[in-house]
């Protein structure tokens, strides 16, 4: 039997490599047999070890640790898995897989990421051998066919911008994969290159095929250095297996791969912006028109796309566009990758087909709120994108339709929030995101955003003023109309939908000085309830300020001149006698 | 190869331009000028400053003038409620993040905005009948009004979070003397004749500048005077030991010299009446001031020897050698009651008292008035009020006085004086001098239409009145007596107003809008301590005895290194910075959207080059030239977001070292940041 570690970073993180170098340690004489995969997506289950026996899933462990490695090599190596039963993924969390359908993410956590052949044996590299015996303007009507859209966030048609690329005058045309994947919270480009980096690779030999470039880069940010490893090693074994480099396969076709490591500016994933970083630059947006299309990398006909949309083109050639345009909703073709993270029970990387409700996705495969908690809205989009409340849950997966909401699609995050989140100190983190990422260049977004982030700290702090909330929106409305690029343009939508949707919120805190989720710290009070409290002291031993006094066995009391909030004293009390404000 | 010519609308105007011409250039052909911070044509476009967005009719996005193309059947307008919008944000958020001042403190805060720190500078600079030439520009008066002016300038600069203000009236009237003496004042040039007449009532700092303004616009001017010589306040009200009446002779004959027609001992009312007096001129300005004391309104006052200040202080300029006795009270705190009590030690009085209802610290008087009739021997009698006035045979013998104490302070702040009940004093007198105020004399223009108060009313902004062509201004209009520096503030307005009218327009001030640093002590914590320049005085057992100057005046040296003293506060390019000019077009409340301010420092230089980062708006202009222009690229964008920056690429100081000194970066700079300083 083999035991196969998912080794994504979230694997890793949570301790995959200690688990099988234990394993391996044992396995000194090589009778179980040892291998790795990417991520499965299920990252609250991790580290998680595969059983196969012969090639076949027998098992799949789940939160596995060290002490796990004597039963793992007992069982692999006997055959009697039945010592492991405690590890087994149980049929609820088998159902947040069952429920999902993959096409992007189809080989991740399924095959390792190291190995060609691996790839090759679930079809790789079959969509390129097709593709190179049709026409690049075949290629394009069948990506047309298939309704496939940028996944980065804007939802352009993919066909129309190959299109765009394969018309423009240019001798030297280029491409370029945009893996600068900013968004806090969703990690899905990483999960792909780490998990599957032949799929991507394929996918863009295939798009410089159709618009005619030979030189290509994979802009991926400097802090994924395992998907820069797995990727490099991947490019490596392609061009060794004469499918990158020139004449590919002996088709007269020739195309290059190169990887640039961007630092880290959230900006960098706006695409000019991009190619500015990707040309020695500072990475600030240019003006479009022209577009990148026309005039991209060194002032070349340049085509972008983000990891997931190409991880999506081996399938449609081999499958067919009609096959990806049956999932789906009338504006929205195929499926779509999502991070669920949050208040969720269940989270990880979802895939599933356009045209779901965000119901099915929370309640259906995340399973709902953790902890008991209830549901109080979703963040789509991450920092451009809007927070969707309760009413709106049965709302379709659809560009169309979320937009609608005032959220977007965007790259697919989705951060569930429950009551105890304060909607302005949501809106506040993400604009204090947006205003230290913004690049400086213009006015509307270096100022405005660091003037709205100042607006909602004071409204958190309890010092808003009336007409506060109408600045927000004439500032919010101002931005989007003058920004230069995507990322200020979108940066007020958190706060536009907390507004539309939780307006009470802000009134309680401007007119109140009330945080009604009990989340904003400047607002907290921390009382300790006289009846409860037994006088253990513990309270007292772990404020680190020394606000709180008492006598042994008798009820103590907080000093709210001293209280620096910090919940040190809630945490701690075992009769709940803290009672928060 | 003939390019394709395209037809578009701007601001409902056709247009027509070779096709690739940018919106920003097409309007430019029809004339229409799209604001901008960050275009420069020969750099293309970069789209930093959204200052330059229009709406395009079908496109739902705001475009960017300076590299949106122009395309066929484009309708585009430039003046939308969303494109105003949109800039004016723009320009509000600039605004709020600007910390730097258009204009110095001093001059903001003098009411005739008199460019200080320009002639501050001038004189720093030795450069004294330059310096004369700034004064000016805005009052003909330099000599006068600097030995007089309670200097409201010295009270706002900013040295004063140093150490001490600069002495910027006494630096005016230096330069002033020192050009006279030199022979080298400027010529004002007179623009050429109108044919227009102006008739000005009054021949004080308010009808004087007025009639120095007009005259320079061509005007014929004539300035009519109940006295016999002119100067008005300046010459009756003002004794001698402060503003010899030679050095003020001097300042009107230079405006008599322009042209200005002088007419003395002309009263409205006895030698014409005011219809009359119109019917001579196309306009008229009435600047006739206040020259009545206000009454005690106490017992006792029509008794003889009972004196108003400012009829006292005549009568001393006049010659009649009034006869005030040897025991002398002053009543009031004001500058008046200063000069009317040294003038008394003066004219020989023995013993002369000031009584005043409050204490030293509530006078308004200049505390250097107070110190120097202190030496001069005058005692201040604190918390008392004029009770009655004490007679025998018709003349005055003494007064009792109320005893006050300071209650509670009033709606200006300052502690109201109460009587304390039952509590008097008296002392002996032999004449009492009332200087607690003074107002107009409305005879003589009752066609006028007068305030509450009975002085003129005239209209805030212009000094128009009801009467077409007739305008008042000074001491003698709304809220009344007030320095004269006030006075000639209001005649500059009126003069303009004047100009208007007889060209057949009309003036109306606009308030500029203006960038303003908020500044503490703290702010100059590393600059040097300079004292200020201290003015030599004759001693004050030599000068009580007689009328000549106080004060010696400064020397050139003295004169100099207190002017270096100067922080240089207001911004160099005011003039030409684009940002406030944008800021004032769409009416940017500059206040709106402040918060903190961006990273600002002004120690970079570039060999010549001083950048102030705290007025820069990151139009990358600077960056731009120097890479593309000047080929060097020695600046650079540091730093993300609301902290970025503009440094020497790679942070490295040692970039000046390939600095061309080529001055394109300052040149292109749309507002203060860059300035040449070698």
């Amino acid at each position: 039997m083999k035991l196969v570690f998912g080794e994504g970073s979230c694997g890793i993180a949570a301790g995959a490599r200690k688990v099988r170098a234990a394993v391996e340690k044992l396995n000194a004489d090589g009778a179980v047999g040892v291998g790795i995969t990417g991520c499965i997506g299920m990252c609250y289950l991790e580290p998680i070890v595969d059983v196969y026996d012969g090639g076949t899933l027998v098992k799949r462990l789940v939160k596995v640790d060290e002490a796990a490695a004597p039963a793992l090599y007992e069982a692999a190596k006997t055959g009697d898995l039945a010592p492991l039963a405690k590890y087994e993924i149980s049929a609820d969390d088998r159902e947040f897989l069952e429920k999902q359908t993959r096409i992007a993410l189809r080989h991740c956590g399924l095959i390792d990421p190291e190995d060609i052949a691996a790839y090759e044996a679930v079809d790789g590299y079959k969509a390129i051998r097709k593709v190179l015996a049709m026409t690049p303007e075949d290629v394009i009507a069948e990506i047309k066919v298939s309704g496939l859209a940028g996944r980065g966030g804007a939802g352009f048609p993919t066909w129309f911008k190959w299109n765009a690329a394969r018309n423009a005058k240019g001798e030297q045309k280029y491409l370029i994969c945009n893996a600068d994947e900013g968004d806090p919270g969703a990690f899905m480009d990483r999960a792909v290159i780490e998990s599957d980096p032949h799929s991507l690779i394929e996918g863009m030999l295939i798009a410089a095929y159709a618009i005619g470039a030979t030189k290509a880069f994979v802009y991926v940010r400097a802090e994924y250095p395992l998907a820069i490893v797995r990727l490099e090693k991947a490019l490596a074994a392609a061009k060794k297996a004469g499918l990158l480099g020139e004449n590919i396969l002996g088709s007269g076709f020739s195309c290059d791969i190169r990887i640039k490591a961007g630092a880290g500016a959230f900006v960098c994933g706006e695409e000019t912006a991009l190619i500015e970083s990707l040309e020695g630059n500072r990475g600030m947006p240019r003006l479009k028109p022209p577009f990148p299309a026309e005039k991209g990398y060194t002032q070349a006909p340049s085509n972008i796309n983000n990891v997931e949309t190409f991880a999506n083109v081996a399938w449609i050639i081999l499958n067919g566009g009609a096959a990806f345009a049956a999932m789906g909703t009338e504006t929205s073709k195929g499926t779509k990758v999502f991070a669920l993270t949050g208040k969720i029970k269940r989270g990880g990387l979802v895939e599933i087909p356009m045209g779901l409700t965000l119901r099915d996705v929370i309640f259906g495969i995340g399973g709902g709120i953790r902890d008991g908690g209830t549901f109080k809205a979703v963040q789509m989009g991450g920092p451009s994108g809007g927070c969707i409340p309760e009413h709106l849950l049965d709302t379709k997966i659809d560009y169309k339709a979320l937009g609608a909401t005032g959220a977007i699609m965007g790259s697919g995050g989705m951060v569930v929030m429950d009551s105890h989140t304060c909607m302005v100190n949501m809106a506040r983190f993400f604009l204090d995101f947006t205003a230290k990422e913004s690049c400086g260049k213009c006015v509307h977004c270096r100022i405005g955003t660091k003037r709205m982030h100042e607006i909602l700290t004071r409204i958190t702090e309890g010092k808003g003023k009336e007409g506060d909330v109408e600045l927000l929106q004439e500032l919010c409305n101002g931005i989007k109309a003058g920004a230069l690029c995507g990322l200020g343009q979108t940066a007020p939508n958190p706060v536009l939908t907390t507004i539309r949707y939780f307006r009470d919120e802000y009134d309680a805190h401007i007119r109140e000085a009330r945080c009604p989720a009990h989340e904003c710290a400047a607002l907290k009070k921390y009382e300790i309830d006289p009846a409860k409290c037994k006088g253990c002291t513990m309270c007292a031993k772990k404020c680190p300020v020394g606000a709180i006094t008492g006598t042994v066995k008798q009820p103590h009391v907080i000093d709210q001149s001293k209280c620096i909030k910090c919940g040190q004293c809630a945490a701690t009390c075992k009769f709940g006698a803290i009672v928060v404000g | 190869m003939d390019t394709e010519m395209i037809t578009l609308e701007i601001d409902g105007q056709s247009v027509s331009v070779p096709a690739g011409t940018t919106i920003f250039e097409a309007a430019k052909t029809a004339g229409i000028d799209i604001p901008n911070l960050c275009y420069l044509k020969e750099l293309g476009p970069y789209g930093a400053c959204g200052v330059c967005v229009v709406e395009v009719e079908n496109c739902p996005k705001m475009l960017r003038a300076c590299s949106a193309k122009v395309a066929p059947g484009m309708v585009v307008h430039t003046k939308s409620e969303k494109a105003l919008a949109t800039r004016k944000l723009a320009l509000e958020l600039l605004m709020g993040d600007h910390d730097g001042d258009c204009q110095g403190p001093c001059k903001l805060n003098c009411p005739a905005h008199t460019d200080c720190q320009k002639y501050v500078k001038e004189i720093a600079e030795g450069r004294f009948a330059d310096a004369v030439a700034t004064v000016k520009e805005t009052f003909p008066l330099p000599a006068a009004i600097g030995r007089v002016c309670p200097h409201p300038c010295e009270k706002a600069c900013r040295r004063n979070l140093v150490e001490q203000p600069i002495s910027i009236a006494q630096l005016k009237y230096f330069a002033a003397d020192q050009v006279r003496k030199d022979g080298n004042e400027h010529p004002i040039k007179v623009a050429a004749p109108t044919g227009k007449k102006v008739g000005i009532i009054g021949g004080g700092p308010a009808g004087l500048t007025a009639a120095f303004k007009l005259a320079q616009w061509g005007h014929m001017v004539a300035v009519y005077d109940q006295m016999p010589e002119m100067g008005g306040m300046l010459r009756y009200g003002i004794p001698e030991y402060r503003l010899p009446k030679a050095i003020l002779k001097a300042e009107t004959d230079a405006i008599e010299a322009l042209g200005v027609n002088f007419i003395n001992n002309f009263k409205i009312g006895r030698d014409a009446d005011f219809a009359k007096f119109r019917s001579w001129f196309d306009a008229v300005i009435v600047a006739n001031g206040a020259w009545k004391s206000t009454a005690m309104r106490v017992k006792g006052e029509d008794l003889k020897g009972v004196w108003g200040g400012i009829d006292f202080l005549r009568a001393v300029v006049t010659g009649e050698k009034p006869d005030i006795g040897e025991r002398v009270a002053i009543v009031g705190g004001g500058n008046t009651a200063m000069d009317a009590c040294r003038t008394a030690v003066r004219v020989g009085a023995k013993e002369v008292f000031v009584v005043y209802r409050r204490t030293r610290k509530e006078m308004p008087a200049e505390d250097v008035e107070i110190t120097e009739a202190e030496e001069e021997g005058v005692k201040f009698k604190f918390l008392y009020a004029p009770d009655e006035i004490l007679g025998k045979d018709g003349k005055v013998c003494g007064m009792r006085l109320q005893v006050m104490e300071l209650g509670e302070p009033d709606e200006r702040g300052r502690r109201k004086p109460v009587p304390v009940p039952g509590k008097f004093e008296e002392i002996a007198l032999d004449s009492v001098i009332a200087a607690i105020g003074q107002r107009n004399d409305p005879e003589g223009f009752a066609d006028l239409p007068q305030t509450p108060k009975g002085t003129i009313a005239a209209d805030e902004g212009n000094f128009s009145t009801t009467l077409p062509g007739v305008f008042a201004c000074g001491d003698t209009v709304n809220k009344g007596a007030g320095i004269a520096i006030g006075a000639i503030a209001q005649a500059n307005e009126a003069a303009l107003a004047v100009n208007a009218y007889l060209r057949g327009g009309e003036y109306r001030p606009v308030k500029p809008i203006l960038s303003e640093r908020n500044l503490t002590e703290k702010d100059f914590e590393d600059r040097p301590r300079i004292a200020r320049a201290v003015m030599p005085q004759r001693p004050a057992e030599e000068r009580k005895h007689d009328f000549k100057e106080v004060n010696l005046g400064l020397s050139v040296e003295a004169a100099q290194a207190e002017a270096k003293r100067c922080l240089e506060c207001g911004c160099h390019d005011f003039e030409d910075c684009k940002l406030i000019r944008y800021a004032n077009l769409v009416q940017a409340d500059t206040q709106r959207l402040r918060g903190d301010f961006h990273p600002g420092f002004t120690e970079q230089k570039l060999v010549t080059i001083e950048r102030n980062q705290r007025k820069c708006v990151l139009c990358n202009l600077c960056v731009r030239v120097c890479a593309e222009q000047a080929k060097q690229g020695l600046l650079g964008l540091v730093g993300r977001g609301f902290k970025t920056v503009i440094k020497p690429e790679f942070q490295n100081p040692a970039a000046t070292a390939v600095c061309k000194d080529c001055h394109l970066c300052a040149d292109n700079c749309p507002t203060g940041a860059l300035k040449i300083i070698g």
